[in-house]
């Protein structure tokens, strides 16, 4: 038995400080508390389309930068203005720029990305195409088959055995 | 009575200030009056120990310090305010290796993006009504990565034999994360 096989494992609850702060409970929760907060939400709807446009900005930034020198500090850049879009384009009501982001994550996130920049400038480029069309629709028929083909250059990609 | 929120703090970390900005939206909707915003983990770091917010919504992809890095300081540095702080993870990051990676950094529940106020709403809740229990185990320290007891099971104990169990309040004196 290793020296830390020996030490022991310590199991405790601490005091739930939260619970003796707030009180109450669930059961008793003010529900218009939730529509308070759609409200809120609703509110900073009108600012959604700068947002995103501010976002796609970044990611042209970052392929830009990724396409001039591919060192994995600026692919990791490249991958975060991605993931940003996977993460709130549906809030943003784009959810194939949200499909279009996860398939381009999925290629960043794999071993010879740097390769494959004519698929990232795909992806960057189908993107921009959805935002500025002001595509909402995620069955719209030429954006969503654009974004299945991006899907399906992608897995075949990743399925090249030599590509790092 | 519903919950008092206006005595919540809570900490927002997120390098995308679209996101800060929906989160603290929300949380002010419930009430939570008092709401810190940090822009990457060093910040936010500063701020943790400056401010001790009860609750800390923190993103996973930041350059620098990630979220996964903040939350193992958090838990187990001699600075950490509060070792035993709520995280709660909000990231697009959704697969179960993901979940895996957070678990073992000692978050406390995981948010999926794109969040809504119902989501928002059901992990605070869920903070405050189901704290888990802590372990302190040779490799890590924060909240027990097993989601729930099995009453049912009847093998042998899974840990180990060394396992103590200390009774609820007998943490409050406990030392800074010493794991």
């Amino acid at each position: 038995m290793t020296k830390k096989q020996q030490q022991p494992i310590e199991v405790f609850m601490p005091p739930n400080v939260l619970k003796q702060k707030v009180g109450g409970t669930s059961a008793s929760i003010d529900m218009s508390a939730v529509k308070r907060a759609e409200q809120a939400l609703e509110t900073l709807k009108t600012e959604f389309g700068d947002w995103i446009a501010a976002d796609v900005q970044m990611l042209s930034a970052s392929r830009d930068a990724f396409a001039a020198e591919a060192s994995p500090e600026r692919q990791g850049d490249l991958y975060r203005a991605s993931h940003d879009l996977r993460g709130q384009a549906r809030t943003f009501e784009f959810p194939l720029v949200e499909r279009v982001a996860t398939s381009l994550c999925r290629l960043l996130d794999a071993p010879g990305a740097a390769k494959a920049i004519a698929l990232v400038d795909a992806h960057v480029g189908a993107i921009h195409v959805i935002v500025r069309d002001k595509i909402k629709d995620r069955n719209n028929p030429m954006a969503s088959t654009l974004a299945k083909e991006l899907e399906t250059r992608v897995g075949e990609f990743l399925a090249q055995p030599a590509r790092s | 009575m519903g919950y008092r929120f206006d005595r919540l703090r809570i900490l927002i970390v997120d390098d995308n200030l679209h996101m800060r900005k929906m989160l603290s939206a929300i949380v002010r909707a419930f009430g939570v009056a008092t709401v810190f915003e940090a822009p990457n983990g060093v910040q936010a770091w500063s701020k943790f120990r400056d401010l001790n917010p009860d609750i800390i919504f923190l993103d996973w992809m930041m350059p620098g310090m990630t979220g996964l890095e903040f939350a193992r300081l958090a838990r187990t540095s001699p600075d950490s305010p509060n070792p035993y702080v709520a995280i709660i993870m909000v990231t697009a990051y959704t697969q179960l290796e993901h979940v895996h990676q957070a678990r073992d950094a000692g978050v406390t529940e995981f948010l999926a993006k794109p969040i809504s106020a119902n989501s928002v709403l059901a992990r605070i809740t869920a903070v405050i009504e189901n704290p888990r229990s802590f372990v302190r185990t040779p490799d890590y320290f924060g909240p027990c990565r097993r989601r729930r007891n099995d009453e049912s099971y009847r093998g042998p104990e899974r840990r180990g034999a060394g396992v103590t169990q200390r009774a609820a309040g007998s943490a409050a004196a406990e030392n800074r994360g010493t794991a």
